[in-house]
């Protein structure tokens, strides 16, 4: 379905008229603008989902969420579906239910072994599986496809691929990237990147936004990551540029093994490549975490310093020490060359409270307006 | 047999050279916006400007735009299809999905033989399967015509009336056999024969276009020309039956602009009412169409042809030509579309998305297309067959149509008869005659040595019923608690020589291939059942569970149909499956 994009939100409470409507019996009401699937999660009734993903545009192919609405020939997705007033919606009858089985069922007779995800714990169609009651695949299976593994970040596995969309509308309507497309047709339709081409050489700028979007982790983290559980997760700000994009380090004895984007104003959950990627330096032995004070005799020069060599070149300082040398530093050359003698150049990646002080630094402390970053 | 080497044909174009995929250096300098993982080859980028012309580089005309290159070249290669994208400032990705949704594109990627020159393509529709299409396919697999020609199958190509039926490149072949399929290749007959019809002058000289001139000169009012159609409940003749005066008058009172679109993607296998009226009086359909217009108030009109009806799409594009010439009235834009091999671009959705370049998936309702259709404006979507009967019901009035039928029934319809019969062909003939009837009085009785065993009302998706069940009238809604339906009135007639159950698998063939693969239910739900099906011994638990899903949870008429042949195989033809 290709009608312009939409947004919903199932937050959003104004003024405007509610829709009443009975949901599994009970009377609901749903804000405007809400679907029947949204309506439902806030009346804690729970309706399977597989292509829907909260802030995405609903698309409605999976057909997992299917209820049964009065009057109605066939059954709707009520996660396109928005109610109207007086309807009669069920989604735990004996008719919306079987759909809602079969539908997980004939997913899961697809899925390599057809069994749960080995791509991925807990994937979402074996959450609703397990929900659902549905255990074993009757049906034959397809033809599956080859793994590519040609990217050094993301593993594609599409024999795990349930053809939800998710990565499609990811990639083209969330990150505006345009790499994945859904090829050919039928039983042979098929997730590309480009002309099907490998990932690794594909236009893909590595944002990582399908990985995340990704129910069954057909697209996944490299090396089997998303498999792991990790013993806990850190909420935090990704510290490479100033946007304030919010994300969650999943952490394996002390390690972090892979991130994922958390909603916030600058970032609606999504990440860019270092964001979600670039985190491998958080561990490498050679990154600088204390203050350290070049030595006295010690000349400077231009030329680059072999990382394991620095303490011939530095001592460990304390903070104090550090920040006093460092001020009295800039002070004596305030007061012998007066302002115009400083200029304060800050750090891309400082935030923008960090980027406001230090232009509180430059200004005041300094007295001079040469400041950038 | 000889060898025949046809490659001479065409070259490939000097850009199929192998094209390497952007590595590591070539993401280096991409730029951004398009191409941005393979460089744009400067031959092809050439190449494809030429093709274009000055046409638009509007993204509605992609489908349009890879005919060009497909006609050009007979393949899409990995370089044009880029250089198109750069063209048309789409992303790769984009314009692969659509090049390779339809099955008339052969789509080369990099580093892959270009297909021959010619292709033969054999229909293994049901009607043709029964004329002995499997045998004619095995033979011309056999027939080693080398490198320069491939054999395939094709769907119902909409000429079941005389199958066995082969596709020469675009040359259509009747009772096709192996020898005519030599001489078509021998002597490079590779396009269609365009059969007499009644040209501009004929039809006007024969009263034509007065009633849209009246119309257009407020002779007639559209509420009273609306009231006709109503009054003479003529429905839509595409298969879904919803009355067309109601369709005019819900469309009517949507904002404008209005636009229409008018199907003739004919694909539901059996069906070939929509061809025979075309190749014979194509401005009937096209005065029918503008009076639609003028009634509706629409303000451009869109006319989608399946792609295998090559005869039908010169006389259309010569006829709209000559009929915009000499314009009887002030004419709205007619686009003619062409589609590209897909049945589901029938369904009116789907073929919207394809009007608009894109791939034909089903949107889903609501909205309905009345309110959102071609570029999100409210739309007319019609039969080709449906509008064919304007003129004449207008002239004649709502009695005339309304007076014909049987056995209760009210109207004509067209049924396109296939099958075991001795006359099959497009009888016109009062709704709701029993299949007892109409073989008897129009299709001139069973072939010799075959007995009456069961038949399709309604093409592939309509359900099969057995010969017992021979007085049932056929017409919408009266087979409908039987399971089954009328549809695009294609009827099947299966002989003692014919099983149910091969004929069921036929059909569900016929669906795997062309779903469309959006939802769950039909994607998976199609092979599945044609897995099982192909087994021999029939599962009815697991295929009853499939039809369940399948028919309740499908997004459109064609998962929603799909079991309806083996459903029916179980309810009316027991013995085959015990
Ligand atoms: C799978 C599928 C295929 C269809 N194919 C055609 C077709 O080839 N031609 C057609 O006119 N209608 C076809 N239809 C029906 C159209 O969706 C639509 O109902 C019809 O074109 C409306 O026009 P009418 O009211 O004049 O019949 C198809 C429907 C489905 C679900
Ligand atoms: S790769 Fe994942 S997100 Fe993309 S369609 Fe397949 S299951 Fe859905
Ligand atoms: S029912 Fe089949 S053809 Fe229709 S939308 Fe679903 S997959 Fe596509
Ligand atoms: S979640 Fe509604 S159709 Fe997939
Ligand atoms: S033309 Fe072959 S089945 Fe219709």
């Amino acid at each position: 379905m290709a009608i312009a994009p939409q947004r919903l939100k199932s937050s959003a409470t104004n003024g405007a008229a509610r829709v009443n409507f009975t949901l599994n019996g009970t009377p609901v009401a749903a804000q405007p603008d809400e679907t029947i699937l949204q309506a439902a999660d806030r009346h804690g009734i729970e309706i399977p989902r597989l292509c829907y993903k909260d802030g995405y545009r609903p698309d409605g192919n999976c057909r997992v969420c299917m209820v049964e609405i009065e009057g109605e020939r066939v059954l709707a997705p009520s996660c396109c579906r928005m109610p109207s007033e007086g309807m009669n919606v069920n989604s735990t009858g004996e008719r919306a239910t079987k759909s809602q089985k079969m539908v997980t069922e004939l997913l899961l007779t697809d899925m390599p072994g057809q069994t749960t995800s080995p791509y991925k714990r807990a994937s979402e169609l074996d959450v609703w599986a397990g929900k659902l009651g549905v255990a074993a695949a009757r049906y034959p299976q397809r033809e599956q496809w080859a793994p590519d593994l040609s990217h050094p970040a993301m593993s594609v596995n599409l024999d795990a691929c349930i053809q939800c969309g998710r990565c499609v509308r990811a990639c083209r309507e969330e990150q505006v990237n345009d790499v994945i497309g859904y090829a050919w047709r039928g039983e042979h339709a098929k997730i590309v990147f480009d002309f099907d081409d490998p990932m690794g050489v594909s236009s893909c700028v590595a944002c990582g936004e399908c990985v995340q979007a990704c129910p069954t982790g057909a697209l996944a983290p490299a090396n089997g990551v998303a498999l792991i559980e990790p013993d806990k997760k850190v909420d935090s700000a990704c510290p490479y540029c100033g946007v304030g994009c919010l994300l969650t380090y999943n952490i394996k004895d002390e390690k972090i093994i892979y991130v994922e984007g958390r909603d916030g104003p600058a970032n609606a959950s999504r990440l860019c490549v270092k964001g979600r990627f670039g985190f491998d330096y958080v561990h490498n032995p050679k990154r600088l975490t204390k203050p350290m004070i070049r030595k006295e005799g010690v000349a400077k020069t231009s030329a680059l310093l072999d990382p394991d060599d620095m303490w011939t070149a530095f001592r460990e300082a304390t903070w104090e020490e550090a920040l006093d040398l460092a001020g009295g530093k800039l002070r004596a050359i305030r007061e012998q060359r007066g302002p115009k003698g400083l200029a304060g150049f800050g750090s891309a990646k400082g935030s923008n409270e960090e980027a406001y002080l230090f232009q509180k630094l430059v200004r005041t402390g300094f007295g001079t307006n040469n400041v950038d970053h | 047999m000889e060898t025949i080497d046809i490659t001479g044909g065409v070259p490939l174009g000097q850009a199929a050279r192998k094209m390497p995929v952007a590595g590591d250096e070539g993401r280096r300098k991409k730029r951004r916006g398009q191409g941005k993982g393979r460089p744009v080859d400067p031959v092809a980028l050439e190449e494809v400007r030429a093709l274009l012309g000055d046409e638009p580089r509007r993204r509605d005309l992609l489908i349009e735009h890879l005919h060009k290159i497909q006609d050009r070249y007979r393949a899409i290669s990995a370089a044009h299809l880029n250089a198109l994208a750069e063209e048309m400032r789409l992303a790769p990705a984009e314009v692969f999905e659509v090049a390779t949704f339809y099955h008339h594109f052969d789509v080369v990627k990099d580093g892959e033989a270009a297909p021959p020159a010619v292709t033969v393509r054999v229909c293994d529709g049901l009607s043709c399967e029964m004329a002995g299409a499997q045998n004619l396919l095995a033979m011309l697999r056999n027939g080693g015509y080398g490198e320069g020609v491939r054999v395939i199958t094709a769907p119902c190509v909409g000429r079941c009336d005389t199958a066995p039926v082969a596709v020469v490149n675009q040359n259509p072949l009747d009772h096709a056999t192996v020898a005519d399929v030599d001489a078509a290749l021998e002597s490079k007959a590779l396009t269609a024969a365009v059969p007499a019809y009644t040209g501009y002058d004929a039809y006007v000289a024969g009263g034509g276009y007065a009633l849209l001139k009246a119309c257009v000169a407020g002779e007639r009012t559209a509420d009273d020309v609306i009231a006709t159609m109503e009054n003479a409940g003529l429905r839509g003749l595409g298969g879904a039956g919803f009355p067309a005066g109601r369709k005019w008058k819900i469309v009517r009172s949507e904002s404008a602009p209005r636009l229409m679109a008018v199907n003739i993607d004919e694909g539901e296998p059996g069906t070939f009412k929509d061809r025979f009226y075309l190749e014979r009086d194509p401005h009937r359909f096209l005065e029918g169409m503008l009076i639609a217009a003028w009634a509706v108030g629409i303000a451009e009109i869109y006319v989608y042809l399946r792609d295998e009806y090559a005869a039908a799409r010169a006389i259309l594009t010569a006829e709209i030509a000559a009929l915009q010439a000499h314009a009887p009235v002030p004419l709205p834009p007619i686009h003619l579309r062409r589609g590209a091999g897909a049945y589901i671009c029938g369904e009116e959705s789907a073929m919207i998305e394809s009007i608009e370049g894109k791939k034909g998936m089903p949107r889903l309702r609501p909205p309905y297309v009345a309110q959102v259709g071609v570029f999100g404006r409210p739309t007319l979507e019609h039969n080709m067959e449906t509008l064919y009967w304007v003129r004449e019901i207008v002239e004649r009035g709502a009695e005339w149509f309304a007076s014909q039928g049987r056995n209760g029934r009210k109207g004509l319809r067209s049924f396109s008869v296939s099958g075991r019969v001795q006359k099959p062909g497009v009888h016109l003939a009062p709704a709701g005659i029993t299949i007892r009837e109409l073989i008897d009085e129009y299709a001139g009785g069973m072939l010799p040595g075959h007995t009456f065993y069961g038949y399709f009302p309604g093409g592939a998706s309509g359900g099969i019923l057995p010969a017992s069940m021979d007085d049932i009238p056929l017409d919408f809604d009266t087979l409908n608690k039987y399971g089954c339906f009328i549809g695009s009135a294609a009827i099947i007639v299966l002989s003692d020589k014919d099983t149910a159950k091969s004929a069921a698998l036929n059909m569900l063939r016929f669906f795997h291939d062309e779903s469309c693969g959006q939802c769950t239910p039909c994607r998976v739900g199609t092979a599945k059942a044609v897995a099982l099906m192909e087994r021999g011994d029939w599962d009815k638990e697991l295929l009853t569970d499939l039809s369940t899903v399948m028919m309740d949870a499908s997004i459109c008429g064609l998962g929603q149909a799909a079991p309806n042949p083996y459903l029916c195989v179980y309810k009316y033809f027991p013995h085959e499956v015990s």
